[in-house]
């Protein structure tokens, strides 16, 4: 694993300054939601090969939370953005 | 220059390298087969087969015929005894229908067997060994750049000028001692382009790594480059190049024919009788027969008569029957006669190297047209030029028929026929076929084997080399040593403000991730560890005691939403926390999981300081922070944990000796239990919480870290009277257990919920909402299987931590901590058990020593079960 992650505030840094936040799951379900939604909410992962969007977190650089769209085959980081931008 | 050779000494010409000065000086016999001990000499010369691999200055396997001769290096021969010349293992030819491949497989099949033999099997069969007290030094570096070129052979030096003249900044990686590629020993392929060395070396944007190999060709562009001598404080430097574009230009290699007796001592590449002739000067002997078919036999036959080299024939090697001789070459037995000789020269295939195409994704396929196979499907960012892209394969000979023998592999002795009895196995994958005969795996990395063991598979599986493929292509490749992966000995060393105040007072240190934290004292003329932590705990339950808790996570959390933010995180309510008082914190995930514990003291309305375990500081403030994302709320986390030293003074006396030093109100109704004060201390500011890790009157202080060290001088000194000790982790741990305290991630696991614990009290179910909360009100209403309680031993011994416990001969649970309990006389500790077990006097069977003991289950603290001492 070495490939790049082009941070929003610190430019394409090495993937080893990131620390991996899993990929953005389905939202949170309501409190008294049944509990299987709330087994599949926390334990149930797409695990997609292929394109799909995570929390990576920049331990060696900025110290802020980021996510990224990332090809899980290739590696490719197709994009990254701060949590609340908007995506093109 | 001098060297030594097994004690003699060798003298070498300048740029010599330790394979040539030997050879000039006679020496033909360079290493001992690996499973045969067959006699092997120069081959390659170029550092790409195994044959000259010996132990330089104590390191094994080191290629000879590509390192520089330094004066004074010490060279001694491998997996040969007594000597190379005579290698009494060389006896195992004999016995080679006794060990066919695979025969370790299929002899030794009870472990038991494999057990008994395989130390001597390791010391007759293998390479150089290990010597773990030799130490070398080895560097990482860092590089980037535009462009990449791997080779500085005409093609690599024409692309680097190009990408150069773009303007671009280029690293031009090369494995030779000096620019030009072949063209330093192929007289035939034209003369050393001096002009375009020169320029080369004249444009300020292209940096050459001379003497350095590219073994890896990663994702993001990342190039692993060794440089073999970047300076001579250390043996390697390891260089992470990272590029735009990669231009792989590492040209062809030749690699072996096959006939019988391919391997002796006299046979040799024609591209390594080249270097040895026209790089080190050397003849690689007297008498040559040349074997090839392609114009390359020709020019090799001119070049060596001009070299004064008789050439005794030229034979084409459909026509070879075997070489002659007994270990070193004799001459040469062909269709039309035998021939006296002391050289072999074989022009064998040219290989394009393109490994590292491959590794980059890119794909090998067969070329009928050029008999090679050639990079297609190239990555964008990867190109290839040269002779690595295009090389054409002189005729490489008709395969053996498999009643006879040669080489295939030089590097673990596998032969045709080996091939070919493990293809009738059924092993006819030419992957399968790898993996069971080793064929192409030992040092060489398949570069002298891979086109050979590929060309018998097809042969014998009647398939075409297209339809059988290539093996895969992985780094590194060539090899790389562990120590230069592993690069500088540095290893990170957090100490506390207070730590050679520890070593003054004779701290027995143990590490705490990166931290050094003192274990236990040992006084002038104390030894016994047991005692030691004895009377740190005494000192704690009977006068006073002080440790260092500098370790702890410290966070300051500021801001008008900084309750909310608590709140939400933590299972406990911290917005309805008065200033000045404190709570025990206990965060969970949304399964309810413990993750981590401390405690949080509101300092003023918007502000909040927070502290973790020593560990897991890192994941809190970014679970802290993650949680923030996205919602605007007014916070502001600061990690503090450097800024602050931290020490905690408990004990029935701590009040008198802190009392000395503060002008602060301590006594119980000032100051009450779970309270917190911003004050100073012996003149120093400090924020102190009254808390008990371990359950005697104390206070946690933390004041700023420069200050730290003068504090806790200050603290011994005020407490001298009262008999105060400096303690350690190994007595806290033991204050902490006779409590019944549990540690997260000692007693608790990646399953434990706050109610496994008895830490139910923690959790504010009737919070709106917090993490874990759905899981938690489920966990609250339905006891989990297991129950972590404490037992007291009812007979000698302490069991060790991670012990079975034991109820009606079935296991049924795991002892996580367990210590002396002096306030028991016995031993006490935790224990996960089957949750219908945890009632107060139940007997529970636990481990102790290799034999079952009877304990007593208890739900209560070990020790002031009530909690008075705490709160006096």
């Amino acid at each position: 694993m070495s490939f790049l992650v082009p941070c929003p505030n610190c430019g394409p840094r090495s993937v080893y300054e990131f620390r991996f936040g899993g990929e953005i799951a389905q939202p949170r379900p309501a409190l008294d939601a049944p509990e299987a939604e709330w087994q599949d909410y926390r334990f149930s992962r797409t695990n997609a090969a292929g394109v799909q969007t995570e929390w990576w977190f920049h331990w060696s650089g900025c110290r802020q939370w980021l996510q990224a769209v990332r090809n899980t085959v290739s590696n490719e980081v197709l994009e990254t953005f701060l949590p609340g931008e908007k995506r093109n | 220059m001098n060297f030594y050779f097994h004690n003699q000494l060798v003298e070498a010409k300048p740029g010599d390298t330790l394979a040539a000065a030997l050879y000039r000086n006679g020496q033909r016999i360079f290493s001992r087969s690996f499973k045969y001990h067959r006699p092997r000499g120069l081959f390659c010369v170029s550092g790409k087969c195994p044959n000259c691999l010996m132990n330089v200055d104590g390191a094994p396997n080191i290629r000879t015929c590509i390192t520089p001769v330094r004066d004074g290096m010490k060279v001694k021969s491998q997996n040969a005894f007594p000597s190379l010349e005579t290698d009494w293992l060389s006896i195992t030819q004999r016995f080679d229908w006794l060990m066919p491949v695979g025969w370790y497989y299929k002899t030794f099949t009870h472990p038991a067997m494999w057990h008994a033999v395989e130390p001597a099997i390791r010391k007759v069969a293998g390479l150089g060994e290990v010597f773990p007290s030799r130490t070398s030094e080895y560097e990482h570096a860092w590089m980037h750049a535009d462009t990449a070129v791997i080779g500085g052979g005409w093609a690599g030096m024409q692309a680097a000028v190009a990408a150069a003249e773009r303007g671009e900044q280029v690293v031009l990686v090369d494995d030779q001692p000096a620019l030009g590629g072949e063209l330093r020993y192929q007289k035939r392929a034209g003369k050393i382009p001096t002009d375009l060395i020169e320029q080369i070396q004249r444009t300020p944007n292209i940096q050459v790594l001379q003497d350095s190999y590219c073994f890896g060709l990663y994702e993001g562009n990342l190039l692993g480059v060794l440089e073999r001598t970047p300076h001579p404080t250390v043996a390697e430097r390891l260089v992470h190049l990272r590029t735009r574009q990669t231009t792989v230009a590492t040209g062809a290699y030749e690699t072996p024919l096959l006939f019988p007796n391919n391997d002796q001592v006299g046979v040799m590449l024609s591209t390594g009788v080249a270097r040895l002739l026209h790089v080190y000067g050397v003849a690689a002997g007297k008498r040559a027969v040349i074997v090839g078919s392609s114009s390359t036999a020709e020019e090799m036959s001119v070049d060596l008569r001009e070299a004064g080299i008789e050439v005794i024939a030229v034979v084409d090697p459909n026509e070879v029957v075997k070489a002659i001789g007994s270990g070193r070459v004799k001459g040469i037995q062909t269709r039309a006669g035998n021939f006296s000789c002391d050289l072999i020269v074989v022009c064998g295939p040219r290989v394009p190297d393109a490994g590292l195409v491959a590794q980059a994704g890119g794909k090998l396929e067969w070329s009928d047209a050029h008999g090679a196979f050639l990079p297609t499907a190239l990555p964008a960012h990867v190109s290839v030029v040269g002779a690595a892209a295009r090389e054409t394969l002189a005729n490489p000979g008709t395969p053996l028929p498999s009643s006879k023998r040669a080489f295939v592999c030089l590097c673990s002795d596998v032969s045709s026929k080996d091939l070919c009895d493990s293809i009738a196995e059924g092993f006819d994958h030419i992957e399968t076929l790898k993996r069971y005969t080793t064929a192409t795996m030992g040092p060489c990395q398949g570069r002298m084997c891979q086109l050979s063991a590929i060309g018998v598979c097809a042969h014998e599986t009647g398939r075409s080399i297209a339809n059988t493929g290539v093996t895969t292509f992985r780094p590194p490749n060539p090899g790389v040593t562990l120590g230069a992966l592993a690069g500088p000995r540095h290893h990170p060393i957090r100490r506390t403000p207070m730590h050679y105040a520890h070593e003054k007072l004779g701290a027995v240190w143990m590490d705490m991730g990166d931290w050094k934290r003192p274990r236990y004292y040992r006084p002038h003329g104390a030894t016994n560890e047991a005692e030691c932590v004895l009377s740190e705990y005494r000192a704690v339950r009977e006068a006073a005691g002080l440790i260092d808790v500098s370790t702890l996570g410290k966070l300051d959390v500021r801001g008008t939403d900084s309750g909310k933010l608590l709140d939400k995180v933590y299972t406990h309510r911290f917005s309805d926390l008065r200033p000045g008082r404190v709570r025990y914190a206990l965060m969970c995930d949304e399964a309810g999981v413990i993750l981590d514990d401390g405690t949080i003291s509101r300092l003023d309305n918007d502000r909040y300081f927070v502290t973790t375990t020593s560990g897991n500081l890192d994941f809190v403030h970014q679970w802290l922070d993650w949680y923030l994302v996205g919602t605007g709320w007014d916070v502001h986390i600061t990690n503090v944990t450097a800024g602050y030293g931290a020490m905690n003074i408990a004990g029935p006396k701590s009040r008198e000796v802190l009392g000395k030093l503060t002008g602060c109100d301590l006594a119980s109704g000032a100051f009450p239990y779970m309270a917190c004060r911003e004050t100073k201390v012996s003149e120093i500011p400090a924020v102190l919480l009254r808390i008990g890790f371990v359950g005697e009157t104390g206070w946690e202080i933390h004041c700023p870290a420069e200050c730290a060290e003068a504090l806790w001088h200050a603290l011994l000194e005020a407490g001298q009277e009262f008999d105060i000790r400096p303690f350690g982790v190994e007595a806290q741990r033991l204050l902490r257990l006779e409590k019944r305290h549990v540690i997260v991630g000692t007693d608790t696991d990646a399953l434990t919920n706050p109610y496994d614990v008895d830490m139910g009290w923690v959790v504010k179910l009737e919070k709106d909402d917090f993490v874990g909360k759905a899981f938690l009100s489920h966990a609250a209403k339905n006891p989990s299987r297991e129950h972590l309680v404490g037992f007291v031993l009812q007979g000698p011994g302490v069991p060790q931590d991670g012990a079975a416990v034991v109820v009606d001969g079935q296991p049924a649970g795991r002892v996580t901590s367990s210590r002396h309990s002096p306030a028991q006389q016995t031993a006490v500790g935790l224990a996960w058990v089957k949750t219908s077990k945890a009632k107060q006097g139940e007997s529970i069977d636990v481990r102790v020593d290799g034999k079952l003991a009877r304990a007593q289950v208890t739900m209560q603290p070990f020790y002031d079960p009530e909690g008075l001492r705490l709160r006096q």
